[in-house]
């Protein structure tokens, strides 16, 4: 794939280009839909809901999981599909397969990229009113979410070889992926999971990732080795099985896109 | 298959290729009965496979220019695939030295949404550019396209004219050492399907390998130095270009004149049948050289007409019998008959075979009906029979009109040949 990645990036690049081409206010969007998100946000929770202690202002907790949670769900939602959007491409040149779910994963995460001004907005207002103090463990977020982006790249592999062969991958992935998102800490600390459930919490794959993110970029504290370790193993865990599905069913996606 | 000096350009060994159907479990199946049917490593085993190439095998020398041709389903696209590293052959090896750019679709990678720019960067880097390649060769591209005033607008506003061209521009311009194409020049207008040879013809020149597909045999038989033909994804031959393209042809004109005696069979009353039936024509067969019945017949060999007739026990003494040749569209081709060639009738009883031998059928390549008769001497026809045979004439080369004869050209004067000329 690294020999491939000046296509990908083009691919993806073109991705971007099209998708905000289409509307009137291009590029705009990809700012303005974080940012009324977060207004949203930090409207409800100040007004209408009064979240814990330990996690205020909620606005920006929320946000930085929900940024991050939305890449995931999206670049594999868009794997799902991204053979049948591609199939000239794959059937009509000598692109390699795995160049799609890695340009669905890369186009998602420049989304990602696009919004981190508006949580440096969000951190500066929040920083001025003392609710946060920011420190140099800002730095840890783009390492978590690089990691991140290599586990939804092993996810994305698995996700669109298998959609080559079920239709119905996609609803299917979607319902997973809802059910997933109350099962990860994005909404709650794990702290806030009763006592005998955190243990279970742990399990879950993207528990780490998301610690990971709101220690770097809400609590700004170092994230602790054992987490560490949890991102690194479920990304090298979720590379490798990708790999190998990729692998096994990688004849049949031109034959069969 | 021809010697190679150096390594071969393309080296096919035993390629075979199993396209495995999934058909059951796609239309019907989801991820989620198969996760419920608790193996849904089952769900992702073929449920039959089809043979697309069976063990093909065929080098290709540097510089070469291959044709490669065939019917539809014949597994020609399935090789080019094979040969461009999109497929994998199911069993056997495929080897491909230097650079090499495969043209299955022009135009493949566009993208309507975003520029011609963007899209040359994309298709170039589809085809095995670098970036700096690329914006190297851009002008020339975009020159060679005739598109210097649209290349920023999205390629959505192209004509598909302008957006074959752009495809077909990057694609030449992509300098491949081995350039596989499929089929593309049935494409776009005269003057860019001239051009795109001309481009051809360069690459030829400068030593490079070409393996294309195309229906359209003069092409190959004309710019190609060899050709493979295929028949079902097996390779049935491989030689000369000219050959090839006979052979091909010859085989594609006996399954259609087979076709077409199949169906006669299946249709023994048809229309344009005259006649009191005091003698019948029961039967008419074309006869080779050897004396089979066939239905093809190559131009200027010796070929039989038999025709059966059944007559009543009491004797006729009034009787003609005669064949007309016509082509399908109606034209009389040939017609004689036993009275004008001064036969004179004496009896007629029981039954007879009546043999019309012509000692070099020097007709045309096409398609030619036959009728024959059995009718008196004032024309009153006792069976006379329209359009009940037809038989194909093979040619190697097409003719203008309907007759083939046998000729020589000579020359005196300022006239001069080159090399290969038939003189």
């Amino acid at each position: 794939m690294w020999r491939q990645r000046a296509l990908v990036a083009a691919l993806a690049r073109r991705e971007l280009v099209a998708r905000y081409r289409g509307g009137v206010l291009g590029f705009f969007w990809s700012i303005a839909n974080p940012l009324l998100l977060l207004l949203v946000y930090a409207t409800v929770f100040r007004l209408v809901f009064t979240p814990r202690a330990d996690v205020r202002p909620y606005a920006l907790f929320l946000f930085a999981g929900v940024l991050a949670w939305g890449f995931v769900s999206s670049a594999l939602l868009d794997s799902a599909e991204t053979f049948r959007a591609n199939g000239p491409l794959l059937r009509k040149t000598t692109a390699a397969p795995e160049v799609f779910p890695a340009v669905a994963v890369l186009a998602r995460l420049a989304h990602l990229v696009f919004a981190l001004p508006v949580l440096a907005a969000a951190i500066g207002v929040a920083a001025a009113s003392g609710a946060v103090r920011p420190t140099a463990a800002a730095i840890q977020f783009p390492v978590a979410v690089a990691l991140l982006a290599g586990t939804a790249l092993g996810m994305a592999l698995v996700v669109s070889a298998l959609s080559v062969h079920f239709g119905d991958v996609r609803d299917l992935l979607g319902n997973l992926l809802t059910l997933t998102f109350f099962l990860t800490p994005v909404l709650y600390p794990v702290s806030a999971a009763p006592e005998r459930l955190r243990r279970l919490l742990w399990l879950n794959p993207f528990t780490s990732f998301f610690v990971g993110i709101h220690e770097s970029v809400f609590f700004f504290r170092p994230i602790r080795a054992e987490v560490w370790l949890g991102m690194l193993v479920a990304t090298a865990l979720s590379l490798m099985l990708g790999g190998a599905v990729f692998e096994r069913l990688r004849d049949s996606i031109a034959e069969e896109a | 298959m021809t010697p190679a000096p150096r390594a071969a350009a393309i080296e096919a060994i035993d390629v075979t290729k199993l396209y495995r159907r999934w058909g059951r479990k796609r239309s019907v199946g989801s991820f989620k009965s198969a996760l419920l049917s608790g193996r849904p490593g089952r769900a992702l085993a073929p449920d039959q496979a089809v043979p697309a190439l069976t063990d093909v095998s065929f080098g290709v020398a540097p510089g070469e220019t291959v044709g490669v041709v065939g019917a539809n389903g014949s597994g020609k696209s399935t090789l080019l695939k094979l040969l461009a590293g999109v497929l994998r052959p199911t069993a056997g090896t495929i080897a491909v030295n230097g650079r090499l750019a495969a043209l299955l679709e022009l135009g493949a990678g566009f993208h309507p949404e975003i520029s011609g720019r963007e899209n040359v960067l994309i298709n170039g880097l589809l085809l095995g550019l670098t970036k700096k390649e690329i914006a190297r060769r851009f002008g020339e591209i975009v020159r060679f396209a005739e598109l210097e005033e649209f290349i920023d607008a999205p390629v959505k506003t192209y004509s598909s004219g302008m957006a074959v061209r752009l495809g077909f521009s990057i694609a030449a311009h992509s300098d491949p050492d081995v350039l596989l194409v499929d089929e593309v020049l049935a494409v776009g207008d005269e003057a860019f399907a001239h051009r795109s040879l001309e481009k051809f013809s360069e690459f030829e020149r400068a030593g490079k390998t070409l393996l294309f597909v195309s229906h359209d045999l003069g092409l190959v038989a004309d710019r190609c130095q060899r050709a493979i033909w295929l028949d079902r994804g097996r390779l049935v031959a491989d030689g000369p270009a000219a050959e090839t393209v006979a052979r091909y042809r010859e085989s594609v004109s006996e399954r259609e004149a087979e076709r077409r005696g199949t169906a006669e069979r299946g249709e023994p009353s048809r229309p344009g049948r005259i006649g009191s039936g005091a003698a019948v024509v029961t039967g008419l067969r074309l006869l080779d050289r050897d004396g089979r019945p066939t239905a093809r017949v190559r131009s200027g060999e010796p070929a039989r007409l038999a025709m059966d007739v059944r007559a009543a026990p009491s004797a006729l003494d009034d009787f003609v019998f005669g064949f007309a040749i016509s082509t399908v569209s109606g034209a009389a081709v040939f017609g004689s008959n036993t009275a004008i060639d001064g036969f004179a009738p004496e009896e007629l009883a029981g039954d007879s075979t009546v043999s019309l031998e012509i000692s070099s059928l020097d007709l045309a390549p096409g398609v030619y009906s036959v009728d024959a008769a059995v009718h008196a001497d004032d024309g009153a026809p006792y069976d006379y029979r329209r359009d009940v045979l037809r038989f194909e004439v093979a040619a190697d080369r097409p003719i203008a009109g309907v007759w083939n004869p046998d000729r020589r050209w000579s020359f005196a004067g300022g006239v001069k040949w080159k090399k290969n000329s038939p003189v």
